[in-house]
């Protein structure tokens, strides 16, 4: 489930990248992601942990794991968890404008999602407790609480 | 400065508790290579770094890892509600109640409080970023060994999330070092420490 997002040409396989030729020496190196690499959609971003296909590196020990809820709370998270990967993402890669506006659209997404989930569960923000009529910010459940009542959140 | 959300960066969903394996997972949030340690050590070697690329990094990464110190807490915590007597007398658990009941305190699994003496702030470009690169790594080990040791599916999932993080956190911070070392003296790039010498 790539999306395919390149015209930038790709001159290495994905999960390659590029490096420095005539490099000095005693400094290590790792190769550079290049621009246009595949990317996920949010919720597999979430799932693998990366928005990168080339970068999803797992460990040999089959892990045993559920699949994700697919509940408001999750959906947030995984339109917020892009923001996190490309954000880092353009730290180092400030150039690739490609990226910026895939940060952009996914901003303005998850902007929408944040007020979709505070209206049916509460401020996440103190800040936004402003909003309603009385102050909902104490409500149950704080995010490190299991919660199972609100399993479908 | 930081804003709260209530929310955390990925569902932690426990079922069923397991003192014994939040005697090991608690070593994630204050061990030698656990979340603490990452989020202090990022977001104090910012404030010496001389470029624009480096500030944002260190500062985004270790924003992130406050959110995972976060989720660890959360995944010992919920393996500790509701601990019956039999289960408070868990070998090795039984070590961390008598100390902090049901808390959680940042803590190695080996019974070290956590320590600022497992991290560095160097000053030095290349040496600050060498010592994150290499934190990443032994952080994604001890996710590895979690894995080796855990078979609980609901905390596994988590692991695995972290585990990956800790992986695209090194390739970033390669390519930073990649950046920061374009900028500076291309025949010796030791000639200077451009966080301390103004040039």
């Amino acid at each position: 489930m790539y999306s395919d997002n390149g015209t930038t040409p790709r001159p290495c396989p994905d999960g390659n990248g590029l490096m420095p030729s005539c490099a000095p020496l005693a400094v290590p190196y790792v190769p550079f992601q290049q621009e246009g690499s595949q990317k996920y959609d949010q919720t597999e971003a979430l799932a693998n942990g990366t928005l990168f296909p080339g970068l999803n590196l797992p460990f040999h020990v089959k892990v045993k794991c559920g699949d994700l809820p697919r509940t408001a709370s999750a959906e947030l998270q995984a339109l917020q968890f892009v923001l996190v990967e490309l954000g880092e993402y353009l730290d180092t890669h400030q150039g690739d404008q490609e990226a910026f506006e895939l940060f952009q659209k996914y901003a303005s997404l998850a902007e929408e999602g944040k007020r979709r989930y505070e209206a049916m569960y509460g401020p996440l923000t103190q800040r936004a407790a402003a909003k309603d009529a009385t102050y909902q910010w104490l409500n149950d459940p704080w995010p490190w609480e299991y919660d199972q009542k609100g399993a479908g959140k | 400065m930081f804003v709260y959300e209530k929310k955390l960066q990925y569902p932690v969903k426990i079922k069923n508790t397991n003192p014994k394996l939040a005697n090991i997972i608690i070593s994630q949030y204050g061990g030698p290579d656990g979340e603490l340690g990452a989020s202090l050590r990022y977001l104090s070697q910012r404030f010496e770094m001389p470029y624009p690329e480096l500030k944002g990094l260190l500062t985004d990464i270790g924003t992130e890892e406050l959110g995972h110190l976060e989720m660890i807490g959360a995944i010992v915590h919920q393996l500790t509600r509701n601990l019956n007597e039999d289960q408070i007398r868990t070998a090795g658990f039984d070590a961390y109640f008598v100390d902090h009941t049901a808390g959680i305190y940042p803590t190695a699994a080996s019974g070290w409080p956590y320590s600022a003496a497992s991290m560095q702030v160097k000053g030095d470009v290349i040496a600050d970023l060498a010592e994150d690169m290499g934190a990443e790594q032994k952080a994604r080990v001890t996710y590895d060994n979690i894995l080796r040791l855990s078979d609980d599916p609901d905390v596994n999932d988590v692991i695995r999330f972290l585990r990956e993080r800790e992986v695209v956190h090194f390739q970033r911070f390669g390519e930073a070092m990649r950046l920061a070392k374009d900028k500076m003296d291309q025949k010796n790039v030791y000639y200077i420490n451009p966080a301390f010498d103004k040039k």
